[in-house]
């Protein structure tokens, strides 16, 4: 198979794959059919995503050194902001400059 | 509508354009012509996922283990729907997309986000997800295209997704105000940490709902 096909047929099936994971869903549970346990996975689902997601890249932090400080100091400061000003891009934006400031240092 | 789109969907543009820049450098290391770097950014649309098939195109995998894995790597998203069985409308091209465009931020952005009134859900929905993705796509093409002559130094800047999580985060604790789906959700991550590093977003997903529903059904059987 020529370089640019395999490519091609790479990005295609990776495409359908993502796709149908997305799609799954959709299809198995028609809305309509009000299901209260249905209802309320749905309901506990995004907080607990959400939390399992900062765990997630958090996961990676040499718990051993300075990375951990800098962290868990830049994480303090997005959260301090966000209770404060709740202005989410402002928060992300200050946190993340903070966190590159120490890791370029 | 569309200017708040893009103000909400700000956040989002923090993640994606220096974590595309940072796949579009790496993809430009295959060799292949820059606007696939694009090409896949519109077509596949799943941050892990492309960063892992640098690693397959390189090692020249075959095509059903590349959907295999693609498929295993992403099945967290079949979880992300559930949410959006009811707010996406009826099936039609603008329902086939939001699904389509169903990634780590915008689900975690759609579902905190409160729909001003005046706006109908779903074309708000829409066009923030439309941007989101040309966030991403134009993150990619920005690094496949500038991989020879980029120097700003962009270490550090994948904090922007734990930064929009946490505040996320917060922001969920606000609208939902039960304690129980973030214990549930810290518990799991560990436990699915301490078991299986690999796939760990996968199993703490999976665990934690199988959790809450363990929790309601007992807790239903209790009342009856």
């Amino acid at each position: 198979m020529n370089e640019l096909h395999y490519l091609i047929a790479v990005i295609i099936v990776m495409g359908l794959s993502t796709y149908f994971t997305r799609l799954i869903p959709f299809v198995l549970f028609s809305p309509g059919r009000e299901s209260s346990l249905l209802n309320y996975v749905a309901k506990s689902t995004p907080p607990m995503v959400m939390m399992i997601l900062v765990v997630y890249m958090l996961k990676d932090v040499n718990y051993y050194s300075f990375e951990l400080i800098y962290t868990f100091l830049s994480l303090a400061i997005t959260i301090g902001l966000h209770v404060y000003k709740r202005n989410a891009l402002l928060s992300i934006v200050v946190g993340t400059t903070v966190y590159m400031c120490f890791v370029q240092m | 509508m569309v200017r708040t789109a893009i103000k909400i969907s700000l956040p989002i543009m923090f993640g994606f354009v220096p974590l595309g820049i940072a796949f579009g450098l790496l993809f430009q290391d295959l060799g292949y012509p820059w606007y696939f770097a694009s090409i896949m950014g519109i077509i596949v649309y799943a941050g892990a996922a492309q960063f892992m098939a640098i690693g397959f195109l390189s090692a020249g995998l075959g095509v059903v283990e590349i959907a295999m894995s693609t498929f295993f790597l992403n099945s967290r998203h079949m979880f992300y729907g559930l949410s959006f069985l009811e707010r996406f409308g009826n099936w039609n091209l603008r329902k086939l997309y939001l699904i389509f465009g169903m990634t780590d931020e915008t689900y975690a952005l759609l579902t905190t986000i409160q729909v001003p009134d005046s706006y109908v859900k779903e074309r708000y929905y829409l066009y923030i997800t439309l941007f989101a993705q040309f966030y991403w796509v134009l993150g990619c093409t920005i690094g496949a295209l500038l991989a020879d002559i980029l120097t700003f130094n962009t270490n550090g800047m994948e904090f922007a997704a734990t930064a929009l999580f946490i505040v996320l985060l917060i922001e969920q604790w606000i609208m939902v105000r039960r304690l129980l789906p973030f214990i549930v959700g810290f518990i799991s991550s560990i436990i699915a940490l301490v078991i299986f590093t690999d796939h760990m977003l996968l199993v703490a997903i999976m665990l934690s709902i199988i959790s809450i529903v363990f929790m309601r059904l007992t807790k239903v059987d209790h009342h009856e």
